[in-house]
């Protein structure tokens, strides 16, 4: 079906930053699969790590437990929340897992008609309970009707999100920074907002760090960087290296809501999958390496506020929004990098999306700040 | 004739060989005797010779791993002090503002702090400045592995505190 709008480029081989397409030509890739390969194209360990499990146990079902999943599942709670994990196969059914914790929870409160409340400009996934949490594209009537019970505010209204949440919210679920709306962090004023309102009503705050988790921002997760803890998080996108794998974290407050029956899935957190993620862990969760994150972070958000034609940059760590200036057509631009050897993506008219590997080296860097500036430069001229 | 006396006879062929042989064998059995001696003494004296040097070498290591034993020892002890102190905030910081401490280090058992302890003697700050959200962001952020700097400049441009000391003092220690 033709669901993308794919670029007219045929991918063959990766290794670290770099990409070739089958006539041999070589690409910095800046999008890494928008934020799966953050470690890289085909990284020794996380390939290792998938041959040998390949070989030794590929699937049982969650009928039974294996090894790479328990160690994965008590890994990811540690480091986060504590609590306990859901495996999913990808991002958006991570949030349907959160919408189920976050409905049984708000019915285990008396709630009747449970609601969750978003931001505009969030992005949960596409399925149809993600969908419906996703303002932008639930506003579609063509896939209508959306599944009822959840409702939205504008992007960073702390007071917005305070009266929209009442006795029957069961959650909030917000990005900490929206990835697909062209990466901006919510303020600090709003996400407070947003915790204090689900002490008040008793509802679960659920952080989607489906984009901005796992190192992205220069800590192991986003919520680190934030004046909150979430009650869950929701992650996929880097945890496996380029392997399909999400998981839902529940903490204490939410960890016993699902029993036995209420959710499930055939592949999830299969050993091949979790293997994986347990090799990109190993790598990921390194002060130094995220130290370097914001480190090198800094030093790219400097060098592209520094061109013409860039009138800001957003983000944190290696996730970055690059604003243009007005009349700058992004999408052409976007073009234009992919044609010098930069791949990038266009979130937004007006804005780049850069999601560079997390152990990219700052030669990378300048060299990318180049392509931009002489791109800038190039369509200015045109 | 048949019965003639023989102890005047000379001596057959068969016992003067016999006798020689003996002396061959007995001289040779002497000899295997003493290079077997001398053996022994060799292999006694390598032997001696490898316990001395392990001697020698288990001495070494003991004193290294002593050496090492007593770093990481201090290092521990720094680490916990950190740690109980992190904790301790964050008990106060659920407190204050709801939600649960982090389990990384939920291993540690939290120290009982009281606020004019962490506050270096001087009762809490519970004025708009220091909100639990500006305390509960520095103690996330050093968990994570934030610098003092990195810190400083999130409560700033988040929270705009300016004097970001005591926040910073009650978390990471006084600065050096």
């Amino acid at each position: 079906m033709r669901t993308y709008r794919r670029a007219p480029v045929d991918f063959v081989r990766g290794e670290g930053p770099l990409l070739w397409d089958a006539d041999g030509k070589e690409y910095l890739d800046f999008l890494t699969g928008i934020s799966v390969c953050s470690l890289g194209h085909c990284h020794p360990a996380v390939v290792a790590a998938v041959q040998e499990q390949a070989g030794r146990l590929m699937h049982v079902s969650n009928l039974f437990y294996t090894e790479p999943m328990a160690r994965l599942a008590e890994r990811l709670a540690e480091s986060s929340l504590g609590g306990r994990v859901f495996f999913s196969n990808s991002g958006t059914e991570a949030v349907e897992c959160a919408i189920k914790v976050a409905r049984k929870h708000a019915h285990m409160r008396g709630i009747a008609a449970p609601e969750i409340v978003s931001f505009e400009g969030d992005f949960h996934g596409r399925t149809y309970g993600a969908l419906a949490a996703t303002p932008g594209m639930a506003a579609n009537e063509a896939l209508g009707p959306m599944l009822p019970g959840f409702r939205s505010v504008p992007r960073d209204d702390a007071a917005a999100l305070r009266a929209a949440v009442g006795e029957s919210t069961a959650a909030v679920l917000i990005e900490p920074i929206q990835g697909e709306a062209g990466v901006y962090p919510i303020s600090d004023e709003a996400l407070l907002a947003a915790r204090e309102a689900c002490e008040e009503s008793g509802a679960l705050l659920i952080l989607d760090e489906i984009q901005a988790g796992l190192g992205r921002t220069g800590s192991l997760w986003a919520f680190e960087q934030t004046p909150v803890r979430p009650d869950a998080i929701v992650t996929a996108k880097a945890l496996g290296g380029g392997m399909p794998i999400g998981a839902c974290i529940a903490g204490p407050a939410a960890a016993e809501v699902l029993e036995p029956g209420d959710h499930g899935s055939t592949f999830a957190g299969g050993p091949v999958a979790t293997a994986a993620a347990l090799a990109v862990l190993d790598v990921l969760d390194d002060p130094a390496l995220l130290r370097r994150v914001r480190e090198l972070g800094a030093e790219l958000r400097a060098g592209l506020e520094a061109l013409d034609g860039v009138r800001e940059t957003r983000g944190r760590g290696l996730m970055v929004g690059v604003g243009l200036e007005d009349g700058i057509d992004a999408a052409a631009v976007g073009a234009d990098l992919l044609e010098r050897g930069l791949v990038v993506n266009v979130p937004e008219p007006g804005s780049l999306r850069l999601l560079p590997p997390l152990l990219v080296e700052s030669s990378h860097i300048e060299r990318s700040i180049g392509l931009i500036g002489d791109s800038l430069l190039g369509l200015s001229r045109a | 004739m048949r019965r003639k006396d023989r102890r005047n006879a000379p001596k057959p062929l068969a016992s003067s060989t016999a006798e020689r042989l003996a002396t061959i064998v007995e001289a040779a059995e002497r000899a295997a005797a003493e290079v077997i001696d001398d053996a022994e003494a060799q292999a006694r004296g390598y032997l001696e010779d490898a316990r001395s040097e392990a001697d020698r070498m288990a001495a070494e290591r003991l004193t290294a791993v002593a050496d090492l034993a007593d770093a990481l020892a201090t290092e521990v002890e720094d680490f916990q002090s950190r740690a109980d102190r992190l904790l301790a905030l964050l008990a106060e910081l659920k407190a204050e503002a709801g939600g649960e401490p982090p389990p990384r280090g939920g291993h540690l058992k939290a120290v009982t702090l009281s606020a004019e302890e962490e506050n270096g003697g001087h009762p809490p700050e519970r004025g708009p400045g220091t909100p639990a959200g500006a305390r509960l962001l520095a103690t996330q952020m050093a968990v994570s592995g934030s610098s003092r700097e990195e810190i400083a400049t999130r409560l700033r441009t988040g929270f705009e505190i300016e004097d970001t000391a005591s926040i910073l003092d009650a978390i990471l220690g006084p600065e050096d």
